[in-house]
């Protein structure tokens, strides 16, 4: 009986009885969301430019922040570390379209992805020989301060990830839908083989979303990286953006952001107010539960299309 | 009328009575109230121009797609939709246009599969394998080999059916079909993409089914020349109407039919 | 010439779907056995035995486990530690109530266990599909880990949270604990390898082998020649998790001794996963093959530098090793995306020619 009521009614007397505690959690679970959209932002721009479910997104988040730091612990100036950084994951992608990609066109999903995880863990090893292991603090100067706003205890840092996510979503969306090579890549999404047939050159096309994933990447990484050093852990940030994408839609750009706000918020909220019950750390696994219950009602995800099967 | 026609017409014993069904998909319209019965023994086609609702009724005979509205009477039990289960276990097999073979595996492991609802041994006779299991997978294997003389497979048994060639895969796929004994059998395009001996294969496979073993069938096929030479009865489905259901020769002759969709005159 | 099928012609039914229709691959065969039996416990030293053999045996069945859930039926699982670890803490726990049972039974019963988790977590199997599933089974993962590390009861209250394997005894012989030797680990793990491996081999060329592949290749079209997709599933999540669990109980009481959570966390899945890619997917050799490469590449990229005077440490042969592993995974995928397994037969079918090219 004490038990069902600690579940069922405690925690949501405990939300109202102090509101402005409770909306300070939802908003800092909020942005928390902002900062796994920004991580499943990546994996959207590789799944629907390419149909590859791209594991090693995950690494990718690890070694962009890791070459940035490395390159500023050498003396590089933070500017000019940027744009090598952003050069080098340039690079990176032309890498992997040369010597991955290119041999697995028309393959099974299932074999790509499969090759993005030996892709991870080729990143994570290379990158912790090249730049070393140890935590890293990273800061390019985005200020980092905690204020009270009505009441609320919030962090300019988290406003800033804020704005800046806003900013990459609306630049991505117009990418994609407003331009010529924003058409080619939903085309290569659907079928390599067909778009290749009309011209398309695949190639390039991938190399571009690579990029582009992996300068989103980096963004995602600088973020998580001043809040929480660049380390190996970050990797495992990745497997959360898929109950992100399972809410989100693994195509919708839009989405990523919704997916990445509920898991956030939801996560929050369940460790604050449920997670005392249970001796804390509900977050591990919280947001895999929500997804597979979601999953449950809707196999497509929140907002994925409906699959009709044709024989 | 040929002998056997006249036998069938005259017997009127029906396995299977489509009434008044009806099918759309969101907007479109699949099947408009379309009825007809199939008897047994005999050799039924469907026919029509492409997105006529062939498939589509096929798919709502053995279970995959629900229709709206109307009836299946299948061996005397009417429901109002069939579940591809049930239509396996009553006896319903068929074929698909797309070739649906499992493509990882090989030829006999594929007819074999098609034998799935007669071997009943559990998991853990499985595991051992002497004893049940095994003299249970041999008693069927026997079975399948017999299918694969019929149809002159035994060169292929071994090789995994994504390497085969269409017109193989085909046959492969109608063994799968043979495999599970059915009483009713539905063909959907078996001999699409195939040259003219391989057609005249089929289509003596085809005869031989029907009247070795007495097997009901059901095909959709476009080439007229088959269709009238296999058929016993021919329905004519345009925009997902049925507009005729008659004999080869009375559909031949049928105004509405040539207008559709054969054209000219069929001599 | 030597390896070749002439002269040896199937009689019966009986005899071409004999697991090694050659007899020169029932010589070879017998030659492993005799190997494994009756040398490899009194040639190797008691390090090679516990560092690598034994694993090695573990990780197979393991790996075998996963293979015929991910390999032959087609469902991604990124569960495999948490099933390990329920194997393992439901021995524990079993096994610490009732010291008198029989460890062979406790073995069992916490493989069933394993089962019934597994097939609890492969529920949503029915509506859910490919990557999407993968994400019920990384909710099993993590939950499970979290439940057995929260909950007291599962490791009896242990101040420091870990689980030991009490010293138990199989028909009278020291199993585990401190006093169990090497060789009867060895033994123990070897036949718990070589019989459920048999079995699972069996079960690959029957009929639920066949509709696991057919659910795998495509399972609308199982469905319509009668094969019900929910029941094969739960039934390959079932005997999947139950070898899981098998390893997962071994991988305490015959290698380890005591461990955490971390022992069976997200790592030890994605390590599982890359024996059965790199061994084969759909094979039982391939899992074996598999993880014999994973074992022993550490063993190797550790011992083999220092051998040829070029000592690497031991954080840059960890990071070598993930190279070297991803690396290898993206050849396989792209050269052989059958495994090991794959350019074994191609192995043997160059011998049936040999010495002649074609």
């Amino acid at each position: 009986m004490e038990m069902l009521y600690a579940i069922f009614a405690a925690p949501f007397i405990d939300m109202f009885s102090d509101p402005v505690f409770f909306a300070e959690v939802v908003i800092n679970g909020l942005l928390t969301g902002i900062m796994y959209s920004l991580v499943a932002l990546g994996f959207v721009l590789i799944f629907k430019a390419s149909g590859v479910f791209n594991f090693a997104q995950g690494a990718m988040v690890l070694f962009a922040p890791l070459t940035l730091v490395g390159l500023m612990e050498q003396g590089v100036p933070v500017i000019l570390a940027l744009i090598i950084t952003a050069a080098v994951m340039v690079l990176l992608a032309f890498l992997i379209e040369k010597f991955m990609l290119r041999h697995l066109i028309n393959q099974e999903g299932i074999v790509l992805f499969m090759a993005t995880i030996g892709l991870n863990f080729l990143l994570e090893g290379a990158g912790q020989i090249a730049w070393g292991s140890n935590v890293k603090k990273l800061d390019v100067g985005i200020p980092d301060q905690s204020f009270e706003w009505g009441g609320i205890l919030l962090n300019t840092f988290d406003i800033a990830a804020a704005v800046i996510a806003a900013i990459l979503v609306a630049v991505l969306a117009v990418f994609f839908n407003k331009t010529r090579i924003g058409r080619a890549l939903r085309a290569v999404a659907d079928d390599h083989q067909a778009a290749l047939s009309v011209g398309i050159p695949l190639r390039t096309i991938w190399i571009i979303v690579w990029s582009v994933s992996g300068i989103v990447a980096l963004v995602a990484g600088i973020m998580w990286g001043t809040k929480s050093g660049v380390q190996f852990s970050l990797t495992l940030i990745a497997l959360k953006a898929l109950p992100v994408l399972i809410l989100g839609g693994f195509t919708s750009i839009p989405g990523a952001i919704v997916g990445g706000l509920i898991i956030g918020m939801g996560e929050k909220i369940a460790e604050i107010y449920w997670g005392p019950l249970f001796g804390g750390a509900i977050e591990n696994w919280f947001a895999y539960m929500l997804a597979l219950v979601v999953l449950l009602f809707r196999p497509q995800g929140l907002f994925g299309e409906r699959i009709i099967e044709r024989v | 009328m040929s002998a056997k026609a006249k036998k069938i017409n005259g017997r009127a014993e029906t396995i299977l009575s489509i009434e008044d069904i009806s099918l759309s998909f969101g907007g479109v319209q699949a099947i408009r109230n379309v009825s007809f019965n199939i008897k047994k023994r005999e050799i039924l086609a469907i026919i029509g121009p492409n997105g006529a609702g062939k498939t589509s009724m096929l798919n709502v005979i053995n279970g995959f797609y629900h229709p709206q509205k109307g009836t299946i009477t299948y061996k005397g039990e009417k429901c109002h939709d069939m579940r591809p289960h049930l239509a396996a276990t009553q006896g319903i097999a068929r074929t698909f246009q797309n070739v649906a073979l499992f493509k990882g595996m090989s030829t006999l492991d594929n007819i074999m599969s098609g034998r799935a609802l007669k071997m009943k041994q559990n998991v853990f006779w499985q595991m051992i394998y002497y004893g049940p299991a095994q003299k249970e997978e041999l008693e069927h294997r026997e079975f399948v080999e017999r299918i694969i003389d019929f149809l002159e497979i035994q060169h292929i048994r071994r090789i995994p059916v994504g390497k085969l060639a269409y017109g193989l895969q085909k046959r492969v796929e109608l063994g799968r079909a043979l495999a599970a004994e059915p009483d009713l059998l539905l063909l959907d395009e078996p001999m699409a993409g195939m040259n003219s001996e391989e057609k005249e294969d089929m289509s003596r496979f085809v005869l031989d089914v029907n009247e070795e073993l007495g097997t009901t069938i059901a095909l959709i096929e476009h080439d007229m020349g088959v269709v009238m030479d296999l058929s016993d009865r021919i329905i004519v489905l345009n925009y997902g109407q049925k507009i005729a259901d008659g004999t080869p020769d009375q559909v031949r002759n049928n105004a509405e039919v040539i207008d559709a969709y054969l054209g000219v005159k069929y001599d | 010439m030597l390896y070749r099928e002439t002269g040896q012609f199937k009689t019966s039914y009986a005899s071409d779907q004999a697991i090694f229709p050659l007899v020169q691959d029932r010589w070879f065969i017998a030659l492993v056995f005799v190997i494994a039996f009756a040398m490899v416990p009194f040639i190797a030293n008691e390090y090679w035995l516990q560092a690598i053999i034994i694993p090695f045996l573990i990780f197979s069945l393991a790996a075998i486990g996963l293979n015929l859930l991910t390999g032959c039926a087609g469902l991604l699982s990124l569960g495999t530690g948490a099933f390990m670890a329920v194997g393992a803490y439901a021995t524990y726990k079993i096994t610490t109530a009732f010291p008198d049972i029989n460890l062979l039974v406790v073995f069992i019963m916490a493989g069933l266990s394993a089962a019934a988790v597994g097939t609890l977590f492969g529920l949503p199997s029915l509506r859910i599909k490919g990557f999407y599933l993968a994400v019920a089974t990384l909710a099993a993962q993590f939950f499970i880990l979290w439940l057995f590390n929260k909950v007291g009861w599962f490791y009896n209250n242990n101040p420091s949270g870990s689980i030991t394997a009490p010293p138990r005894t199989m028909f009278g012989i020291m199993i585990s604990g401190p006093e169990a030797t090497p060789m009867v680990r060895y033994y123990v793990s070897l036949i718990f390898l070589v019989v459920m491996g048999l079995a699972a081999k069996n079960l690959m060329r029957g009929r639920i082998g066949r509709s696991w592949m057919a659910i795998r290749d495509m399972d609308i079209a199982a469905e319509i020649i009668g094969i019900e997709p929910l029941k094969t599933k739960l039934l390959a999540f079932a005997i999947s998790s139950f070898y899981c669990g098998v390893a997962g109980a071994l991988f305490i009481f015959a290698w380890l001794g005591s461990a955490e959570t971390e022992a069976f966390d997200i790592f030890v899945s994605f390590q599982v996963l890359f024996m059965i890619i790199i061994g084969g997917l759909g094979s039982i050799l391939g899992s074996i093959l598999g993880a014999a490469f994973i074992t022993l590449t550490p063993i190797f990229l550790t011992n083999f530098p220092p051998m040829i005077g070029l000592p690497i440490a031991t954080d840059l042969s960890k990071h070598l090793e993930e190279i070297i592993f991803g690396a290898l995974i993206v050849f396989f995928l792209i050269v052989e995306p059958l495994g090991l397994a794959r350019l074994w037969q191609i192995i043997k079918e160059k011998l049936r020619l040999w010495p002649y090219p074609y």
